[in-house]
């Protein structure tokens, strides 16, 4: 069994827990505490593919290509707490795009395979609590190969 | 016309109130507060944050009976209950003897270490 949607998501929150001076780092759990920041949610993606205009004799079980945009929120709150994203906003984009796991094997980018990996964008979030509260959510795009006959 | 400070907020802070430190510039009053810290949460992209937003009551009266206008507030340390906080902005709580006779809520951020 090999399903790469799982394997890029858990591959994820691997290499966002290693930024340095995480307090936490988590998988879709959509309610922390502010005793946990900095911290760094993974939350899973939606999917999409084209075969909604493939209408062909192609047999249902080919191999497909999908589109997967999992987010991921960076939180944190602090007087600087702009300049603090900006850190792990940098980290993070350096390291999901270059980890030799997640373009070589899993995703296979480049020369590996026809996979994709781009960093689409960020939105940013303020609000008071105990000190300044920030977040910024984060979009990437990875294209893959679904394996039907592999899942 | 009812005195709202006489009869609402004096006898509320007798018993509610606690002793605080207000320091604003080089001047520093004693007065007395009403811890209002309340639970918080932050949502984004569907995410929350839980924790609080500190806050604290002080009547404006008194205030201006120790020599501090509440525009003059922001910046100002508050220290009570143990803890020291940053006056980072207030809401006026008037009443209908106007609004230098009501109540100033303190919003309240964690005061700089150091």
């Amino acid at each position: 069994m090999a399903d790469v949607r799982e394997d890029i998501l858990a591959r994820l929150l691997v290499v966002v827990a290693a930024i340095p001076n995480l307090r936490s780092s988590h998988r879709s759990n959509v309610d922390i505490n502010e005793t946990q920041l900095p911290a760094v949610v993974v939350l899973d993606g939606d999917e999409e593919t084209n075969d909604s205009t493939d209408l062909s004799m192609r047999p249902a079980n080919r191999p497909t290509v999908v589109q997967l945009t999992p987010g991921i929120m960076i939180v944190d709150q602090g007087e600087l707490v702009g300049s603090a994203l900006s850190v792990l906003r940098s980290e993070l984009i350096k390291r999901v795009l270059t980890d030799t796991e997640l373009n070589e094997q899993i995703v296979k980018t480049g020369r590996f395979g026809n996979g994709v990996i781009r960093y689409l964008g960020c939105q940013t979030d303020l609000g008071w609590a105990r000190e300044l509260h920030g977040a910024l959510a984060m979009q990437f795009l990875f294209k893959y190969t679904l394996r039907p006959e592999q899942l | 016309m009812i005195d709202y400070s006489a009869l609402l907020y004096d006898p509320i802070h007798a018993v509610l109130g606690v002793p605080a430190t207000l320091t604003v510039g080089a001047t520093e009053v004693a007065l007395s507060v009403i811890d209002d810290i309340k639970p918080k949460v932050e949502a984004s992209s569907g995410v929350q944050t839980r924790g609080v937003e500190p806050g604290a009551f002080a009547r404006v009266p008194e205030l201006n009976a120790r020599g501090i206008a509440v525009d003059d507030c922001i910046g100002a340390v508050l220290a009570f209950n143990g803890r020291s906080w940053t006056v980072r902005n207030f809401d006026l709580i008037g009443n209908p003897n106007g609004e230098d006779a009501g109540e100033v809520r303190f919003l309240l951020k964690e005061a700089a270490v150091g």
